[in-house]
């Protein structure tokens, strides 16, 4: 793997947790709490994204990102109003974004026109708020910001203006222009860039590989050596290039590793006074947005220069800038460039609108530097290191429980201070593995904020009116657990919302609020976590569900389960109840995956429905899957432990009723039930006990809720164990899951019930 | 062939050895005398009892728990079809690795460390099947017959079929 893909990598991570950041802070804005922290929040994670996107490539990312932090710029300084609409808007842009990151991530390319209309609509809110701050522009650009209507104006100001067109079908609107020409280029390189190790003269290399180019340092700024301070920076550079292909955007991304530690101008120099007008003054306000602002101002026939200076120094708050640019209306902006230049040193005020421009980055970057360090504080850890820690600490656990097996009742008396001191050791360890376990735990927020976008967009497809509630997000499990959950959750989310909630009208008509509520907690109830997915729809359709079990076979035409059996009916292989094959369910797989990827984690799945008042789904998952608690048998002479999670009942042989099946195997009858039978000695062919008073029926459930009833040799003892791969070492061995280390530091084999029973069923087949 | 495989990948191998040398871990099973690359062995233990594997062959011994990793023990005897070993207290598990895994050897005893030529080692001669199988090639030693073990091919065939 090389570097690049090593920092994509993390840059993907960084992503995905920005996207729950966003998901989060606008849940909270949604609900009413707009300040100005959550506004900020958000600012940030949508420049991080971009920043990285940037660095990256991710040309599309880049070019919505960027639109859509303008918008939230001008939101944060309230420009524009926080509206419902404008919030909705940010939360479909945020699902964009994410698309974007996607799409980016696994090397997709989405459609051209992907998020274009937000797009345009960001764009429309920052111009119809443009038209608000210049009064001067009069009342022939809309008063109020519309966003249905905004998107219209592109339209017709488009043809007009020729350099205009390029810029509206594409998102990065200034950078992608294919302008030709000349390029004015103003680096005034900050101290902080000298002192990261940056050298100026790399940069212009790369600028040279841009086309021909021509530098002029300007040392105007030199004190005379007495005043001369050494590691002042009082040099900056002019300079131009031309190339006829070159954009703004390959300019710029020259000094993108720089940005913030300088001041750049890119302005590009036309052949004549009023095309250059125009372009420079989208040039040089691309940096805070405001291409499509400046065009418009343009066109209205409103000193462009003027406009584009006002806002976009306005955008970086710096007012005296705004003052010198106010008193010189009638100049375009690269001759106000030029009158400019010539006192050039960052405090003096004319120099402060270039300045400006470029430090709307940095400020955020500022801002989001405070904000990680007073934020949480934590570290980003390659899993692997941590799996290391936790089988360290099983075997510390093991090798301590193996120590205090090992004193006996002589040793004891004899040597009290040993037996205080390994005491101390089993306090110790525990602690150890407690806080151990702590570091591989997450809250399910990383899983539950994927959620109110799957809720939107099945909200949409269905034309539902549904809202998610969330409860008990910072609750905490392993993390292996939390990348098991997404697919199930996501599966039980999408049956609520396809076959629990019902349409509005059918709501309005059965007197319930018109929009369905879906309700999503979690909690910790002793050593497991109960992750509950709860709705207030019509509840499970019984009849339905009885029928399309019995049509297809799911259970005998005969049978007459319980009203709990039916609902639970619903996790079996194959079925489905809707009637038509829709989107979003009802292909007859989901629920199933739902309990089979619970089972493999060690969980398992209840639902509970009541009829027209809703269902609620109970997840029972372990909280963590580095112990597993298990039931220790014998079979034969050799330790094996079944998983606890699996055991339904155990019965002695003595006791149980055996009966013989024509094919010569035996089956176990169970309270009217016949369960195929296994005989682990005779299966793992070693010598069992004979002994019946001394064998073990253990009733086990498999996947689908088929029993399978498991004969050992002996039952010793609950207890926790650390699961260990086989594979590792060796192979898979058929009927065995892994195994674990008992205490006296002998391998113990794990049964793989599930395996068992499917070997069983092959072997019948067969 | 085989002689000239081994040769070129322990030749990086071997940092102890000369350019033209390396070195073995003896052990013997019976009155045989086997060898395998020094660098190849991770450890040697004395036998302390495995817990046997189902559905395997008669060959792998079982798992032991080398300090919280499951490594599979194989029997030597019994692989060479022989028979299998009644281990005592005294036999000794050679822990080596092949490739990324880890695998422990049941052997009767571990002899010596014996320094040999590469020149010295001979192709195994073709006959016995089990031989050229899990043979390497064979090198002689003070007028002993060592023969060198192919790890990769003693590990395999493991799983019962069927």
């Amino acid at each position: 793997m090389s570097d690049l893909d090593d920092f994509k990598a993390t840059y993907f991570d960084e992503c995905s947790e920005l996207l729950n950041e966003l998901e989060e802070q606008f849940a909270a804005i949604e609900a009413g709490e707009r300040d100005s922290d959550r506004l900020n929040a958000v600012f940030r994670a949508i420049h991080s994204i971009k920043g990285g996107a940037g660095a990256f490539g991710f040309s599309a990312l880049v070019g919505f990102a960027h639109a859509y932090e303008t918008l939230l710029d001008y939101v944060r300084d309230g420009r524009v109003e926080l509206t419902d609409d404008v919030c909705a808007l940010c939360i479909r842009a945020n699902d964009i974004i994410a698309d974007h990151v996607k799409a980016a991530q696994s090397g997709d390319v989405l459609a051209a026109d992907y998020g274009m209309e937000e797009k345009e609509r960001f764009d429309a809110l920052a111009r119809g708020e443009s038209a608000d701050d210049d009064d001067e522009t009069g009342g022939e650009i809309i008063e109020e910001f519309d966003i249905d209507f905004t998107p219209v104006m592109v339209n017709l100001e488009a043809p007009a203006e020729d350099d205009a067109a390029p810029a509206e079908d594409a998102f990065d609107t200034a950078p992608l222009q294919p302008e030709s020409g000349h390029w004015e280029v103003i680096f005034t390189p900050h101290r902080a860039l000298y002192e990261r190790a940056n050298d100026p003269l790399l940069l212009f290399r790369e600028l040279a590989a841009l086309g021909q180019m021509h530098t002029r340092a300007v040392l105007g700024e030199i004190p005379p050596l007495a005043n001369f301070e050494p590691f002042a920076v009082y040099c900056s550079w002019e300079i131009s290039i031309v190339s006829p292909t070159l954009t703004e955007a390959a300019i710029r991304e020259v000094f993108e590793f720089v940005e913030g530690d300088c001041d750049i101008t890119v302005t590009q120099v036309g052949a004549s006074a009023a095309p250059a007008s125009a372009k420079s003054a989208p040039a040089a306000a691309a940096d805070a947005g405001l291409d499509l602002l400046a065009l418009a101002d343009d066109e209205v026939g409103v000193a462009p220069a003027k406009s584009a200076a006002k806002s976009s120094a306005k955008a970086a708050s710096a007012a005296s800038a705004q003052d010198k640019f106010e008193e010189a209306p009638g100049l375009s902006f690269s001759e106000l460039a030029e009158t400019m230049a010539p006192p050039p040193k960052p405090a003096a005020p004319p120099r402060a609108k270039p300045t400006a421009l470029a430090a709307a980055a940095p400020a955020a970057d500022g801002e989001e530097h405070a904000g990680r360090a007073v934020g949480v504080q934590s570290i980003r850890v390659d899993l692997d290191k941590v799996d290391r820690v936790v089988n360290m600490v099983g075997e510390l656990v093991i090798t301590q429980s193996m120590l205090t097996q090992q004193m006996d009742e002589t040793l004891r008396a004899r040597y009290t201070e040993l037996v205080r001191g390994l005491e101390v050791l089993a306090q110790t360890t525990r602690g150890l593995q407690d806080s151990v376990m702590a570091i591989r735990a997450q809250p399910v927020k990383s899983v539950f904020s994927r959620m109110p976008r799957l809720v939107r967009e099945l909200a949409t497809k269905t034309g539902k009116k549904i809202k998610l509630e969330t409860i008990g997000e910072n609750t905490e499990i392993d993390k292996t657990v939390i990348e098991q959950l997404s697919d199930p959750l996501t599966h039980m989310i999408r049956n609520s919302a396809d076959h629990g909630i019902e349409q509005p009208e059918v709501r309005l008509g059965r007197g319930k609020s018109e929009t369905g509520t879906i309700r999503l907690s979690a909690e910790q109830a002793g050593g497991n976590i109960l992750i509950i997915v709860e709705d207030d729809g019509g509840g499970i359709n019984r009849e339905r569900v009885l029928q399309v079990a019995r049509d297809k076979g799911v259970i005998p035409p005969d049978t007459n389960p319980t009203d709990e059996q039916i609902d639970q009916l619903i996790f079996a292989p194959g079925f489905s109840t809707a009637a038509e094959v829709s989107d979003l369910s009802g292909r007859g797989v989901g629920m199933d995956v739902v309990l089979s990827n619970i089972k493999k984690i060690g969980g398992s799945v209840h639902v509970r429905s009541s009829t027209g008042k809703g269902t609620r789904m109970t997840l029972r998952l372990p909280l963590t899957l580095a112990v597993l608690d298990v039931m220790l048998v014998k079979v034969g002479d050799s330790p094996y432990v079944v998983p606890l999670s699996s055991i339904v009942e155990t019965i002695q042989v003595s006791r149980a009723s055996f009966e013989r099946v024509p094919s010569g195997g035996q089956v176990l009858q169970v309270r009217g039930e016949y369960v195929q039978v296994i005989d682990l000695a005779k299966r793992f062919d070693m010598k069992g006990q004979t002994d019946p008073e001394s064998r073990f029926v253990v009733l086990c459930e498999a996947e689908g809720s088929q029993k399978v009833a498991l004969i050992v040799d002996d039952i010793i003892g609950q207890q926790q164990v650390v699961i260990k791969s086989l594979e590792e070492n060796f192979e898979r061995v058929e009927g065995i899951a892994g195994g674990t280390i008992l205490g006296d530091g002998n391998v113990a084999l794990i049964v793989d019930v599930q395996g068992l029973k499917t070997q069983l069923i092959h072997k019948n087949a067969a | 062939m085989e002689a000239l495989n081994l040769r070129d990948d322990s030749g990086e191998n071997s940092a102890i050895a000369a350019h033209n040398s390396m070195q073995l871990i003896a052990f013997s099973i019976g009155e045989q005398t086997y060898g395998v690359e020094i660098t190849t062995v991770r450890e040697i233990r004395a036998w302390n009892g495995a817990t046997p594997l189902p559905n395997t062959r008669e060959f792998v011994r079982g798992v032991i728990n080398l300090r919280g990793t499951i490594v599979p023990i194989f029997d030597l005897r019994a692989r060479f079809g022989d028979g299998p070993t009644s281990p005592t207290k005294n036999h000794v598990v050679v822990v080596m690795s092949v490739g990324e895994k880890w695998v422990g050897i049941l052997v009767d005893a571990v002899s010596d460390i014996l320094t040999v030529s590469r020149e010295d080692i001979h192709n195994v001669p073709e006959g016995n099947s089990v031989d050229t199988e899990l043979l390497n090639g064979i090198v002689t030693h003070d007028s002993r017959m060592v023969g060198l073990i192919d790890l990769h091919a003693v590990v395999s065939g493991a799983k019962l079929d069927g």
